[in-house]
């Protein structure tokens, strides 16, 4: 991590900020609004600047402090206050937000969901993976690897976040096809890698008969590696089938130590570029028929771990 | 504060007694960080436009009251020489059962009275733990903090209870009185209802005894484990009226609710100029704390600062407005 130069970056962007006017020159400016900082959306904001740099609108990357549905209503109103043109939003807490994006709509403002939707919000349109349908595949591909039989633990993210429990209904789907699989525990971690680790040791100590792992939000597949690499549990390495979401340095290196069998990646610089696309095609009312996007998950395993993208 | 002795009026001494009056008006701390939240107000306003307008200002308002409101109560016993880590989990287990109610299908003041009697429980166990069994206020409340938390997932399994309400019910946080919004016009009530209990009756003046010197106050009659368990009850049912006013506001009970938030109220309580030593500290100063955190808050996203600084601006402004108040107060000699 280079902590020093990061906050020398931050220190210039933050005075630059304040001697520059630029902000409000612009006719169109969008705010892209992530559910919290983590890589992930990290390549969104990545797709999100490229696409607004390439259609000439101004763009602002907004994070929240915590995964809490007050944060981000508050952002939004933030947001509204500063008269943005459209934003795009990652919703930690659904219901929450409806009426902040009234609010916005109402103000005239373009919203879009991306990654994580609050479904009965009045916003245009979802753009990120169908969630359930990720579960299935990635159900199906530990049925396969687990030969039909064995038992499996889930290790999850926020309990509550809506993404994820679409995720696990996914896998719950298609496990019921393998009656000989069965779900001995779902744990929540709060996105937190040391919280992970220790939930992860846990079930392994607990379940000496575990076979399967699922790790459904993004902190799984690194716990798990990191757990596997000790030497108190090096016999498991082998015998445990494990599956992740999303590919961060440290999984995808778990899948080069064969800690991890596959990974599911979902295409975030997919959803930031189509999030920011869709907004201005909205605001220049060049949109066509408006309707969610499934922007889908590749299965990332040792074969083509060099050659996927997202 | 103590009274000018000055009397005459000659021209040399008008000045000076103008300066002393000034002096004086320096040791309120409320002054202070008044004047530091006007410096940032009036920074933020010189590079964006949208900051001073009505909207805005309702929406900064109204987006930190809920700190504040739990801050008054945190000062109380943060005077005291105690301090209260469970505010968070008081304030988020209120929602929840005021929230549960609701889906049970009681109307909306039984459901209110529930989440005041979480509140009140909440206080009561603290307020016992700290008088009746001796412990530290921090080793108490971080433990009904634990408790209050865990509850929370035990009921909910981690997901959002979001029952249908009344709509008099949604008026709580959502309603304005003319361009006010409600939960701001509940801060400013309990403000003022408590900065006058704690500068005129005599519960205030105990409770500043109790924080100042415990023992001596009990010397001279001061009932000191009422006092501290009063403050705690206040506490705990402050923060969880703040719970319902949230849950009103959002109509969603998320379990993570009021997560780590009795941070964000100590240190509204601590730049308002409360002593974690105990015996200093004042109501109206802790919501002026809570104000100058969510003006930061607002100012950084008016006007595009870097997302990830956010955090690192509000610390360092915090540190600068207490840094100047404590030299200040060393200068003119008083003891804030």
């Amino acid at each position: 991590m280079n902590t020093l130069f990061n906050t020398a970056r931050a220190a210039i962007v933050t005075l630059a900020a304040l001697a520059g006017s630029s902000a409000f020159a612009q006719d169109v400016t969008i705010a892209v609004v992530p559910k919290v900082a983590v890589p992930f959306f990290d390549d969104c904001n990545t797709g999100a600047q490229e696409a607004a740099d390439r259609l000439g609108v101004s763009y602002q990357w907004v994070v929240p402090q915590n995964t809490q549905g007050a944060t981000q209503v508050k952002i939004m109103e933030d947001l509204i206050a500063r008269n943005v043109t459209g934003i795009a939003i990652s919703v930690n807490e659904p219901k929450s937000v409806e009426g902040v994006i009234q609010q916005a709509i109402d103000a005239g403002i373009k919203v879009v969901t991306f990654d994580s939707d609050s479904a009965e919000s009045a916003r245009s349109l979802y753009i990120g993976t169908i969630n359930t349908e990720a579960g299935v595949t990635m159900g199906n591909s530990m049925a396969e690897a687990l030969g039909g039989k064995g038992k499996v633990a889930i290790v999850t993210g926020q309990l509550g976040a809506s993404n994820l429990n679409e995720r696990i209904d996914g896998v719950k789907k298609a496990l019921e096809a393998y009656p000989e699989i069965e779900i001995v525990a779902i744990e929540g971690t709060e996105d937190d890698l040391a919280k992970a680790v220790s939930v992860t040791e846990a079930l392994l100590r607990a379940n000496p008969d575990l076979s399967g792992i699922f790790g459904m939000s993004q902190v799984g597949g690194p716990a798990v590696a990191k757990v596997l690499a000790q030497k108190e549990f090096a016999d498991r390495k082998g015998a445990l089938q494990v599956f992740a979401f999303d590919d961060l340095p440290d999984t995808v290196q778990g899948v080069k130590d064969g800690f991890i069998n596959g990974i599911m990646v979902q295409r975030p610089v997919t959803m930031g570029r189509l999030a920011v696309e869709s907004l201005v095609a909205q605001i220049k009312g060049e949109a066509g028929e408006i309707k969610d996007i499934d922007t889908g998950v590749t299965v990332v395993n040792a074969d083509n771990l060099d050659s996927y993208t997202k | 504060m103590s009274m000018s002795g000055q009397k005459s009026a000659t021209a040399e001494q008008t000045p000076q007694r103008l300066w002393h009056g000034l002096a004086q008006l320096r040791h309120v701390r409320e002054v202070n960080v008044l004047l530091a939240m006007l410096i940032v107000g009036a920074l933020i306003s010189l590079y964006t436009p949208y900051f001073l307008t009505t909207n805005n200002l309702m929406g900064v308002f109204r987006a930190f009251s809920l700190t504040a409101i739990m801050s008054i109560g945190m000062v109380m016993v943060i005077i005291t020489g105690g301090i209260d880590l469970s505010v968070g989990s008081a304030m988020g287990l209120a929602s929840l059962v005021t929230a549960l109610c609701f889906d049970a299908g009681f109307g909306t003041s039984t459901s209110i009275a529930a989440g005041v009697g979480v509140g009140v429980t909440f206080g009561l166990a603290n307020g016992l733990l700290i008088t009746a069994v001796g412990l530290p206020p921090f080793i108490a409340t971080l433990g009904t903090l634990s408790i209050g938390r865990g509850m929370m997932y035990m009921i909910t399994h981690g997901v959002p209870v979001t029952p249908d309400t009344p709509e008099a019910f949604s008026v709580l946080g959502q309603g304005y009185v003319g361009p006010v919004p409600v939960p701001v016009v509940i801060m400013l009530a309990l403000m003022v209802v408590f900065a006058l209990v704690m500068r005129r009756t005599r519960f205030g003046r105990h409770v500043y005894a109790t924080g100042g010197n415990e023992h001596a106050a009990r010397l001279s009659g001061v009932k000191t484990d009422r006092v501290k368990l009063a403050v705690y009850v206040l506490s705990s049912t402050i923060a969880s009226l703040a719970g319902i006013i949230g849950f009103s506001r959002y109509l969603s009970a998320e379990p993570a609710s009021g997560f780590g938030s009795e941070l964000d109220v100590i240190a509204a309580a601590a730049i308002g100029g409360a002593s974690l030593a105990g015996g200093v500290g004042s109501v109206t100063g802790a919501v002026i704390g809570a104000a100058l955190v969510g003006v930061i808050a607002n100012g950084v996203v008016l006007l595009n600062i870097n997302t990830y600084a956010q955090q690192a601006i509000t610390g360092g402004v915090i540190l600068i407005a207490v840094s100047l108040d404590v030299l200040r107060s060393k200068l003119t000699g008083g003891n804030g």
